[in-house]
């Protein structure tokens, strides 16, 4: 069994577990989903944030992502989120002389839970889960070059190949509050596609949002958020 | 936990480096088994080779050379095919000294190209959907297409070829 079979099989496993155990342990699982009685009032507010990683690795390398997000504050312990952004690849390869450029919006759409006792405090750490989605065209091209056996020029050209791509993303952040309404924040990010549709050529390299497929599924994000 | 986080983002950092993942075995080309009239696998005692024209005239052989020097019997056998040439021009051979045998047979392949992409670190390569066979019949009985799709995958077979001598 390779590791990543072994790997899924695990995921599938404790997913299955997690469902069986939901359904033969209501009490707990409805402890896990109910809110602390106290006198905090339900609804705590919005916050918006931004990610610096992504900006940053626009900035500095040929594919990155812009990304903001709106999360809602439910007493400081569930945290509806929605993110959203823009995600670019320009790359051309010095070795394969493979041109590969696309750009395209994506969103994500999830849920974070505060894990800490004191669900009222400065600071949060979260876990939470994301199901994200991109509709995205990809231009990828090399210079022609000949044909190994019988020498024609060949070229290799797919223009506007549309594609799209699911996935969903396992969630560990923290939250911690810097002045005011200003907190800083990261989060580490476990991402696992579940349904993708390419073109005839099969596979895409950089995914908006997602980032470069088969590289790694780990992700982060490090954020400035503002509450309003 | 905050003072830990730029060392957790240096773990990130670390578990994020890349890492190039292109097929070992990425060459693309069609497969063929030599059959007898009732279907079964038949061996060529004939010496066979294949041969093509490229671009500046030269021809070429395309069949590994080692199966024709040592004239192993062939009862399959593989062949390239063009990356983007809508069709494939190919040339049997077939020598036998025995009895002074030598028959030429032409093949043309008639197919659809479209380019496969793995990565940007790896070559680019073409898969093709066969889509029509002619050929001369001096040697060969007839050729039938097995499989229309020719890709990576060295253990389809495309071409089944039935010789007329082995009647």
């Amino acid at each position: 069994m390779t590791l990543k079979r072994f790997i899924s099989t695990s995921i599938l496993r404790a997913t299955i577990s997690l469902v069986v155990l939901s359904g033969a342990l209501p009490t707990q699982a409805q402890k896990f989903f109910s809110f602390q009685k106290d006198s905090v009032p339900m609804f705590r507010g919005f916050a918006v944030s931004f990610d610096l990683v992504g900006a940053g690795l626009m900035a500095f390398s040929d594919n990155g992502q812009y990304e903001g997000a709106l999360r809602i504050n439910l007493h400081d312990e569930w945290f509806p989120i929605i993110e959203a952004g823009l995600g670019k690849a320009n790359h051309n390869d010095d070795v394969t002389k493979i041109h590969y450029s696309t750009s395209a919006p994506y969103f994500k759409i999830g849920i974070d839970k505060n894990l800490l006792k004191d669900k009222h405090g400065a600071n949060r750490l979260y876990g939470g889960l994301r199901y994200a989605f991109t509709s995205y065209k990809v231009d990828i091209s090399r210079p022609d070059f000949p044909d190994p056996v019988w020498l024609w020029d060949t070229g290799y050209g797919i223009k506007d190949a549309q594609c799209n791509f699911h996935w969903i993303e396992a969630v560990v952040g923290v939250d911690a509050k810097i002045y005011g309404p200003l907190h800083l924040g990261w989060s580490l990010r476990y991402k696992r596609r579940i349904s993708h549709k390419e073109g005839e050529f099969e596979k895409t390299w950089y995914v908006p949002g997602f980032g470069i497929y088969g590289d790694t599924r780990l992700g982060g994000t490090f954020n400035v958020i503002i509450d309003i | 936990m905050i003072k830990r986080t730029p060392y957790l983002l240096l773990a990130l950092l670390v578990m994020a480096c890349s890492s190039i993942d292109c097929p070992v075995d990425a060459t693309v080309t069609t497969q063929y088994q030599i059959k007898n009239s009732d279907g079964t696998a038949w061996t060529l005692t004939d010496t066979m080779t294949v041969v093509s024209t490229r671009k500046d005239g030269v021809e070429v052989k395309l069949l590994d050379s080692v199966l024709y020097n040592k004239g192993i019997n062939i009862s399959e056998f593989s062949l390239p095919i063009s990356y983007s040439h809508p069709e494939d021009v190919l040339v049997f051979q077939f020598d036998n000294s025995d009895n002074n045998l030598h028959v030429t047979d032409t093949l043309w392949i008639k197919k659809y190209d479209y380019p496969h992409f793995e990565s940007v670190d790896c070559n680019t390569t073409y898969f093709h959907t066969i889509t029509d066979v002619k050929y001369t019949s001096n040697y060969i009985d007839s050729i039938v297409i097995k499989n229309t799709s020719v890709t990576y995958d060295s253990k389809t077979v495309h071409f089944y070829l039935y010789p007329k001598s082995n009647d």
